[in-house]
């Protein structure tokens, strides 16, 4: 059994940066756009859970193993997709579809940074604003509530917010802030 | 609420909590009991915390708290200095017409490199100056691309652009009479025909009628979409879903909203060898709306047979649809 911050560790430092290959394998093979987010925490925590008994040697196969079982599994579950989208993630599509996962590069440092830079300009003002009154200020989250004279749940809304679209733009979205109401597709989705 | 979305949402909570002041030993171990729960919550928790972490770095960058983003000032500031800078490339390129060093133009010419792409491909290709492009199905595209210049060619099909920036230096796309001009930003250009499409993503474009002289030079920014037929261009601006429809093809995907099934199956027919004909007009009229895997010719008949009973007759390279 290896101990949470071991595995922490391990998570941020093999997983997380494969997170833009995760997240465009399952939009590539899962119909249903607004359900990305809950397929890769899921994937993370059956990742978590698998790589707690013991760490796999490969973290790139061993991600996008369970990807897929969690994808098929989740298919035959939901029965939305018609049956060629499992088969194809049977078989057909698997060698091009792990071919493109283990091609994605992982981000350099500068990257990284580079893109933490860009999503923190695209944020609306007020929440660009608080975030960097915290990351490049130093301020906490009373001091910039006072700097601002507003109050400090106001300003953890703020975060908040700023959080997610961050989050998505650094691990390669496109870090739009409100998450947009569509009708699931899957409700009312014809079954072949 | 979805479980994993209202788990990174309790995820954030803990961890505004807990940068903030006041943190308490009670709610640290509060917090432990919340992360033993379940895998699912340490996840959520060590990906937030550890992504946060990471853009602590942006400290180091120097940004003025109270200034405006860079992003905003650079578009400002951008298209003056652009236009002055192919100005200077015209006088520059008309200067050295007189002179010999225009036999050596050529040379650099000939170091044009060619891509393609098969039906139903899909191909990503990096540029030396750290551009990229990603190839859709059935596309030809050229490319120079050097220390003095950024110029690529589409001949045919679509391609999408992520133009690494250049200070004063633009990234060029020629599509037929349209040339593109952008310095640097993420964009897509389709070709059918004497059609041009252009789908900006990010940042901004120039889109130019190249027959004439600086004639019918449009901007488009962010969520815009411009269609050239000839010199005619019509622009469809502040429409972030449907740039985003339409460059569903980077994931494999076709997304429809409430198009007419003909223009459904002239999708499908870009990338699979299988054609898709419709018989008459009024089954061509029926909208169709979703997403469907681009390859997935197959399930898309079997649905427009089941969900709207229309009838499907195959042979071995076309599939006919037709209404009972």
């Amino acid at each position: 059994m290896i101990d949470d911050d071991d595995l922490n560790a391990w998570f941020v430092r093999e997983v997380l940066p494969l997170e833009r290959a995760l997240s465009s394998y399952i939009r590539r093979n899962w119909r249903v756009p607004e359900d990305v987010l809950e397929l890769r925490q899921d994937i993370y925590e059956n990742v978590l859970i698998g790589a707690r008994r013991t760490r796999p040697a490969n973290t790139r196969a061993y991600v996008y193993t369970v990807a897929r079982n969690h994808l098929i599994n989740n298919a035959k579950r939901a029965r939305i997709v018609p049956i060629e989208a499992i088969a194809d993630l049977d078989s057909v599509n698997q060698d091009i579809d792990f071919a493109m996962f283990e091609a994605e590069r992982t981000l350099t440092a500068r990257d990284e940074l580079r893109r933490a830079k860009e999503g923190i300009d695209k944020l609306p003002p007020k929440c660009r604003e608080v975030i960097l009154l915290q990351k490049v200020d130093g301020l906490t989250d009373r001091e910039a509530a006072e700097s601002l004279g507003v109050s400090i749940e106001t300003v953890r809304r703020q975060i908040k917010l700023g959080m997610k679209a961050l989050f998505d733009h650094m691990a390669g979205g496109t870090g739009r802030i409100v998450r947009k109401n569509y009708r699931r597709r899957s409700d009312h989705e014809v079954l072949p | 609420m979805k479980r994993q979305e209202a788990i990174e949402d309790q995820a954030l909570d803990w961890l505004i909590r807990r940068n903030g002041e006041g943190w308490t030993e009670d709610e640290q171990a509060e917090l432990d009991l919340w992360l033993e729960e379940s895998m699912a919550h340490k996840a959520a928790f060590w990906r937030a915390d550890h992504l946060w972490q990471q853009a602590d770095r942006i400290g180091s960058l120097g940004i003025d708290t109270h200034a405006e983003p860079e992003e905003a000032k650079s578009q400002r500031k951008w298209w003056p200095a652009a236009i002055a800078a192919s100005i200077v490339a015209a006088v520059g390129i008309g200067g050295m017409s007189l002179g010999p060093r225009f036999f050596e133009q050529p040379a650099i010419e000939r170091q044009q490199a060619r891509f393609d792409t098969p039906v139903g491909g899909r191909r990503i290709v990096p540029l030396t100056d750290g551009s990229k492009v990603e190839l859709n199905t059935q596309t030809v595209m050229r490319a120079v691309v050097n220390e003095t210049k950024r110029e690529v060619w589409l001949d045919s099909g679509e391609a999408f652009f992520e133009v690494a920036h250049r200070e004063g230096e633009p990234f060029v796309v020629h599509a037929g009479r349209q040339t593109i001009t952008v310095l640097g930003t993420k964009f897509s250009v389709r070709r059918d025909k004497d059609r041009v499409t252009v789908n900006v993503l990010e940042g901004r474009v120039r889109v130019e009628d190249g027959a004439g002289t600086m004639a019918h030079a449009a901007l488009i920014t962010a969520g815009d979409t411009a269609i050239s037929r000839g010199a005619s261009t019509l622009i469809a601006a502040k429409s972030e879903e449907r740039v985003e429809s339409a460059l569903a093809w980077r994931d494999g995907m076709l997304s429809f909203d409430q198009a007419p099934l003909t223009e459904v199956v002239a999708e499908f027919n870009r990338y699979n060898r299988m054609q898709l004909v419709v018989t008459d007009p009024a089954t061509g009229r029926i909208p169709i709306g979703g997403s469907f895997q681009a390859s997935g010719v197959e399930s898309f008949t079997r649905l427009l047979r089941d969900a709207y009973g229309l009838k499907i007759e195959r042979d071995d390279t076309s599939v006919k649809i037709s209404s009972q």
